[in-house]
């Protein structure tokens, strides 16, 4: 029986390598087509000097709805998942590293490092993501990228900070994420009254100000981004006491 | 060319080889999250055949790479936080239900309460 098993591994890892392998032998050459019609007007059309941020903001953007959407049904999905598990084993077990400050000396996970590193680094990291967050038309980055960056430094502050934090409060974190997605979906509707249809650009595209739309949609997903993924990870380190 | 391919290629066998081959679950999941990255390798490195700039517009540019992978994992990249969250909340469920990782002993453990 045991051999049956290896034997049907074996033939499904072969299987795999003759699918995959067709990819990485094949010698065509990437299209150019793309890339030089975003170079061409990538600016012209969106007002995005960061053409990644042009298109899952301008040409694409519901693309990235539908994408913000898959995030806020795995965040349900995981939240609902762990939060049936009860309560009963959180604050004892070892494990968990996020809890209230006066439990934390018995905690063998707990270092000095962990202590001091993260509570100064938390707010460090804090800003610059907001940074990526803000500058993500003209520079690398943008939303996505800006929003884990806020919830890594959400969960330095979780696990390092000595007083409870509202920022560390799934309660509010979990609002936030939800006021962020009742905009991007407001936002997404502006530009069917200045007749550019869904998730058009309310701004004229000659003007100097359309890459605010591309900010304001990069505020939008960078807070429920960063949002909804911290709230994530409080709840997985066992910090879902005010749940 | 050739030999990045192929370092991705052994990076996706290794992955998919974790996810049917190690029984521990939490390992499964690293397997998905092994065949997520040499998903967006791949992408990206073909995406960058064609240039070698930043796909960021200024007037020093001259050959960028095309931007339109870089998007796309982009959404790749959050669906597999997605797909790695909801996944190690089912394993911390079955651990709580069954009191194992082993997805063998998680299975006759399965069985035998019906």
């Amino acid at each position: 029986m045991k051999y049956i098993n290896t034997a049907k591994q074996i033939i499904a890892i072969l299987l795999v390598c003759l699918v995959v392998g067709v990819v990485i032998i094949s010698e065509h050459s990437w299209p150019e087509g793309a890339r030089d019609y975003l170079f061409a007007h990538a600016f012209e059309d969106t007002g995005a000097t960061n053409t990644v941020s042009a298109i899952y903001l301008g040409y694409r953007a519901m693309d990235t709805l539908g994408e913000t959407l898959v995030l806020l049904v795995a965040i349900t999905g995981t939240m609902a998942i762990l939060v049936n598990l009860g309560k009963d084993t959180i604050e004892e077990e070892a494990v968990h590293f996020c809890l209230p400050p006066e439990k934390r000396a018995k905690n063998a996970l707990r270092t000095h490092l962990l202590e001091v590193v993260s509570s100064k680094l938390g707010p460090i990291v804090l800003l610059f993501g907001f940074y990526v967050m803000l500058y993500g038309h003209i520079s690398p980055g943008g939303g996505f990228q800006g929003g884990v960056i806020v919830a890594s430094s959400i969960v330095f502050l979780a696990l390092g900070t000595e007083t409870k934090s509202k920022l560390t409060n799934t309660v509010v974190l979990s609002r936030i994420e939800a006021i962020a997605f009742l905009a991007l979906v407001l936002a997404s509707i502006s530009g069917v009254f200045f007749e550019t249809g869904f998730f058009g650009n309310p701004i004229k595209p000659e003007t100097d100000l359309s890459a605010n739309f591309i900010i304001l949609l990069n505020i939008i997903i960078g807070l429920k981004v960063g949002t909804s993924i911290a709230t994530m990870c409080i709840a997985m380190m066992g910090g879902r006491h005010d749940l | 060319m050739i030999f990045e391919r192929i370092l991705i290629f052994a990076l996706f066998i290794a992955g998919f080889a974790a996810i049917v081959g190690i029984k521990n679950i939490i390992k499964k999941v690293f397997g998905l999250n092994l065949i997520n990255a040499a998903t967006v390798l791949l992408f990206i490195l073909e995406g960058s055949r064609i240039g070698d700039q930043a796909p960021i517009l200024a007037d020093s540019v001259e050959s960028m790479v095309d931007p339109v992978p870089q998007a796309l994992m982009l959404t790749a990249i959050v669906i597999g936080v997605c797909v790695t969250a909801l996944s190690l909340a089912l394993a911390v469920r079955l651990y709580k239900a069954t009191g194992s990782l082993d997805i063998e002993v998680i299975t006759k453990r399965l069985q035998g309460e019906h």
